[in-house]
């Protein structure tokens, strides 16, 4: 698909500007996705091309966002999920919901 | 995650193309997975290596098969891809599976 994530050749984005001493994760729940998505990729509950598919079918304002990548691994995985049966879609809250509010808060109050 | 690697062995056919080939990458815009970039589609480059044959990530992220196809790095000069005024030193490089690529 003709997604966000094909931005070669692309203008206006800015410098990349590489965060002195940046940490590992920056959040705890960063390090817990990251956890949860290579547990299940590791137990054959997706592949490597399908939870790409995934993340770059997210809509262009959240791929480009104020998200940090554990953030679109996140989001994309929580569609997986429910796609492939193994996350039962229950009122209107996901985890993957919660944790990207979290993150988006706690970078609004660093600033 | 890893992506299987089939090697030559595997090979549902022989490659079509060698190192040194120039090939074209097709205008093609499916709407469902593809590892081919925008900017280069229509354009001309030379096949550097060719990597095996690998699974194939267009139907693989469907659960359509991984259909293992032959892979091949390409080269595209800057100019062909970014026109008159880019970097005249400027070479792209992509890794390419074959059903992206036809002979020019």
């Amino acid at each position: 698909m003709n997604g966000v994530h094909d931005m070669g050749g692309m203008d206006g984005f800015g410098k990349v500007e590489p965060e002195p001493n940046e940490p590992m994760f920056h959040t705890e729940w960063e390090a817990r996705v990251l956890a949860m998505v290579r547990a299940m990729g590791a137990a054959g509950a997706f592949n490597i091309d399908t939870s790409r598919f995934y993340r770059e079918m997210l809509p262009p304002h959240v791929y480009l966002g104020e998200f940090v990548l554990q953030e679109v691994a996140c989001s994309g995985s929580k569609t997986l999920l429910i796609d492939s049966g193994l996350h039962r879609r229950r009122g209107s809250r996901l985890p993957a919901t919660r944790c990207s509010r979290r993150n988006r808060s706690s970078a609004a109050s660093s600033r | 995650m890893v992506r299987g690697k089939f090697g030559r062995a595997g090979a549902r056919a022989p490659a079509k193309f060698k190192p040194g080939d120039r090939v074209r990458a097709k205008n093609i815009h499916p709407a469902t997975h593809t590892r081919l970039p925008r900017y280069v589609r229509g354009h001309v480059g030379v096949v550097e290596r060719d990597h095996g044959c690998h699974v194939f990530p267009d139907t693989a992220a469907t659960e359509a098969g991984e259909n293992p196809q032959w892979l091949y790095t390409v080269v595209f000069d800057g100019a062909e891809l970014w026109g008159p005024d880019a970097d005249p030193t400027v070479k792209i490089s992509i890794d390419a599976f074959e059903p992206y690529l036809e002979a020019a």
